[in-house]
């Protein structure tokens, strides 16, 4: 024998699967519910898109940089397109530009790359962005434009066009074609509404409300659902997270709603509205800041249920999925470390 | 019929065992050398028992085991010893052992010897196997006689013979069981004579064709010389590791062996099909251990096939038999693609476990892909046979920067990790898991171990001050009563008189000391 052979350690035979991989299924499946957006939202969402890949790349190749990490590998896991794309699909399509600048900055710089970057941020990117974009700027956030055939437009068009939206993102000029004023979202709606002492069916017995949820943005989480059963068709993510998640849901509000249904929201109402399709399939299920128990799994869907439901019906703000899921990123580790499986042949030991 | 069960995870993996299971099983011929790498079960060596120069005959005993664990060794053909001396042995880093080296005289002479009378008891069985050398064949290399003697005897002892071949390419035992149904049969009646078993279960892969039919034709034949024998043979589904020894019993069982226990808690011994194989000839052909069947195999070797092999023939031998193209070879494996240790050279010789031979190209292999962070996404959890979670065992271990986190790899089951390498293999991150569990396991025992060394050592350093403090507590005592009686006069002068006394008695009884 001449050279020594190749000694690496075993698996000897390749496997199939990378994070580039994980991360393109996770955008194909967010694919269905982003044309649904692009059907009753109009073209903002493709412009939010723009301005948060390209903002979110551009911070993700300076931490790089700044950290000393090698670019290729990391530029091309596709985990900041994940995280853009996650936060376009909460904010409002017509939010002005720097809303998506300054929520990549705090997703990709400060709750991914502070904490050490990929596969070590303790916050969901993506809700850390949105949490501060939120709080920073709650009336762009309340600014929505009427879902499809609700928007009123002077000039006979029926969707808003390439420029308008352009010039209103960019110089938050609301196009004058816009005849009275912009909708809110349906939990904002419905939060003023009751604020102002109108009952929940006199709410939503406006023309915004679809059967489920909101018009549109019911069809949007149709959609995120069917790009949810996608990914757990290829196995991306686990069923206990979703269904933890949707279940608590309506197991947490139906109580509620049997007690007053005047004030407080159905549960057809809280899955179909704002966050929580998304949170189900695509951001509780984030493996990074979520928990990797199978019983933690369970603990950490239930815990983002219960709190956005409690949020909803008794907070301040009218949806608490951000919030929720950074409550609970918080905890998995405790989680996590209570939940620990017990093995094959320590069963009887530990039940 | 019995009623299967399932382990959690696992992977289900691409066969890859046709190329070389469709063959006729060959022998390999007498090499120029053959390499017996005098060691057994986790690197327990054995004594040489023969010296350079010797003639050796086929058979003959050239090393004794000098641990409980060890194995006798046999001379596999006739010869002369031409070295002893340390060479590398086909386990993982290849490390060196003592070696006999036997340059055969093309004769195949046997060591006469009057064939014994089959054995009437399970002791005489027992010893049977010891004398011939056996250990686990399928892949631990355990010595077979030990499991015999630490059955309960109050327990009722179910024999398990695997030949659930899990891993790709390997096929070494589903042709010995294609060719030697009978030997396998015969083996498992005799190892059931020796475990005092009423029940034993064959258990295959369900992808495997016509074994199951020859088997059981078999059994049939066997049946009437040991009637109070039950022997079944049951198909477990495909789903690597199924053949992993825990795995199969909770398969076959529903019950999953104590963690740190053996299968024997259960009433369960398990053995494989060429161990079964390697016992009838023993005990019926009155032959040791000399030979096992080597699938060599993989995609640099152009005609795979079985090879009936002596132990010791050198790698290189069975290579060049498979038509090996070295030039395209990149990994040279021991074992199957999962599990398997790849070895820097190919100048080592068959050992009694080496099942399979791999000789990979380039392009089959795993490439070697920067590691990416850990994105914790559980598909490790997911195929876990062991229920564990790695990535929580990795965040532990590759955050070792103080014991404490191996500590929690620890409370994390790590010991509980069979190595199948399930976790590597599906990790989107490219991380080889199954290295990172290796380390702590090796670290933590080493812990443990300078733990108790010190324990020890602070135990003795107490126990000799505490002897100390009692020695001058004595002499204190002793002293201030001396003290006392001096104090008085009268004692005094009675004292200074009995020494002199003493002194003067010493001088006349020994004069010699001048």
């Amino acid at each position: 024998m001449t050279d020594a052979l190749n000694t690496t350690s075993a698996p000897h035979i390749p496997a199939r699967i990378s994070v580039q991989k994980v991360m393109l299924w996770v955008i194909l499946a967010l694919i269905p519910a982003s044309v649904a957006h692009l059907y009753y939202f109009g073209l903002g969402i493709l412009i939010q898109l723009v301005i948060a890949i390209t903002s979110a790349y551009a911070f993700e190749w300076w931490c790089l940089k700044w950290r000393h990490q090698p670019i290729k590998p990391f530029i091309t896991d596709l985990s900041a397109l994940v995280t853009a794309w996650l936060f376009v699909l909460c904010i409002s399509p017509v939010s002005p530009w720097y809303v998506g600048v300054v929520g990549m900055f705090f997703a990709i710089v400060v709750a991914k790359h502070l904490y050490g970057g990929l596969g070590h941020n303790i916050f969901n990117p993506a809700m850390v962005g949105f949490a501060v974009i939120l709080v920073a700027f709650p009336q762009s956030m309340s600014l929505w434009l009427p879902p499809g055939d609700l928007l009123q437009l002077t000039d006979n068009h029926s969707t808003l066009s390439l420029t308008a939206t352009l010039n209103w993102v960019f110089t938050g000029q609301a196009p004058s074609a816009i005849d009275s004023i912009t909708a809110a979202t349906p939990l904002g709606a419905i939060q003023t509404g009751l604020q102002q002492g109108y009952s929940l069916s006199e709410i939503t017995s406006q023309p915004i409300f679809g059967d489920l949820g909101g018009l549109g943005w019911e069809w949007v989480a149709n959609w995120l659902f069917l790009g949810g059963v996608l990914l757990l068709y290829k196995r991306i993510i686990g069923w206990r997270t979703p269904a933890a998640v949707l279940m608590t849901t309506i197991a947490v509000s139906t109580p509620f709603y049997l007690f007053n249904a005047d004030v407080f929201m159905s549960p057809q109402q809280h899955v179909f509205s704002g966050g929580i399709m998304l949170a189900a399939f695509f951001i509780a299920t984030d493996p990074t800041s979520g928990c990797s128990s199978d019983r933690g799994k369970l603990v950490f869907g239930a815990g983002v249920a219960i709190l956005t439901v409690l949020i909803r019906n008794f907070g301040a703000y009218a949806d608490g999925v951000a919030f929720a899921v950074l409550l609970m990123n918080m905890s998995a580790p405790l989680i996590d470390r209570l939940t620990i499986p017990s093995p094959y042949g320590k069963k009887q030991v530990k039940p | 019929m019995v009623d299967l069960h399932h382990f959690h995870g696992g992977l289900v993996l691409r066969h890859h065992k046709q190329q070389s299971c469709d063959q006729q099983m060959r022998p390999a011929g007498l090499p120029d050398e053959l390499l017996v790498a005098l060691k057994a079960n986790r690197g327990h060596e054995s004594e040489p028992v023969v010296t350079v120069g010797d003639q050796v005959l086929k058979g003959q005993v050239i090393a004794h085991p000098i641990h409980p664990y060890g194995a006798v060794f046999h001379a596999p053909t006739s010869g002369t010893v031409t070295d002893i001396s340390l060479k590398n042995t086909a386990s993982a880093d290849a490390p060196l052992a003592q070696c006999v080296v036997i340059k055969p005289d093309g004769k195949e002479q046997w060591l006469e010897s009057t064939p014994p009378d089959l054995p009437e008891n399970s002791t005489a069985v027992i010893a049977r196997i010891q004398q011939a050398g056996i250990i686990g064949m399928g892949g631990a290399g355990f010595p077979t006689h030990v499991k015999y003697q630490h059955q309960q005897p109050d327990q009722e002892t179910t024999l398990i013979i695997n030949g659930a071949e899990c891993e790709p390419y390997i096929s070494c035992d589903e042709r010995l069981m294609l060719e030697q149904p009978n030997a396998i049969v015969s083996g498992t009646h005799w190892l059931m004579k020796a475990a005092g078993a009423k029940q034993a279960i064959i258990a295959i892969e369900e992808n495997i064709d016509g074994v199951k039919k020859r088997l059981k034709q078999e059994i049939e034949v066997l049946n009437p010389q040991f009637p109070n024998h039950h022997i079944t043979v049951v198909k477990v589904p495909t789903i690597y590791p199924t053949g992993g020894e825990k795995q199969l019993i909770k398969v076959l069982t529903g019950k999953e062996v104590p963690s740190g226990q053996t299968p024997l808690s259960l009433g369960v011994i398990m053995q494989n099909v060429a161990t079964a194989k390697a016992v009838h000839d023993a005990i019926v052909l009155n032959r040791p251990l000399l030979e096992r069947v080597v699938t060599v195999t993989g995609d640099a070797v152009a005609s795979p096939r079985n090879y009936l092999t002596l132990i010791g023939t050198p790698f290189e031998h069975l290579l060049q038999l498979a038509e090996t193209d070295l030039s395209q070879m990149d990994k040279l494996i021991v074992g199957g693609p999962m599990m398997g240790y790849a070895m820097p050279h190919a100048d080592m010789g068959v050992e009694k476990t080496t099942n399979c031979l791999l000789a990979l190209p380039k392009e089959a292999t795993k490439p070697e892909l920067d590691a990416m962070p850990c994105i914790r996404c559980g598909d490790c959890v997911k195929v876990c046979p062991q229920e564990l979670l790695p990535q929580q065992l990795f965040w532990y271990i590759n955050g070792n920067d103080q014991n404490q986190d191996l500590e929690q790899a620890r409370e994390h089951h790590v010991f509980d990790c069979i190595e199948c390498g399930a976790c590597s293999w599906v990790c989107p991150s490219h991380i080889n898991l199954v290295d990172f569990y290796r380390f702590a396991k090796s670290e933590l025992t080493y812990l443990d171990h300078k733990k108790a060394k010190a324990n020890l050592a602070k135990q003795r350093h107490d126990d000799r001050e505490a002897r100390l403090a009692r020695i001058k507590a004595e002499r204190q005592a002793k002293r201030r009563q001396k003290t006392a009686t001096l104090s008085d006069k009268s004692n005094a002068k009675k004292e200074i008189s009995a020494v002199l006394e003493r002194i003067k008695q010493q001088n006349n009884t020994d004069p010699s000391d001048d």
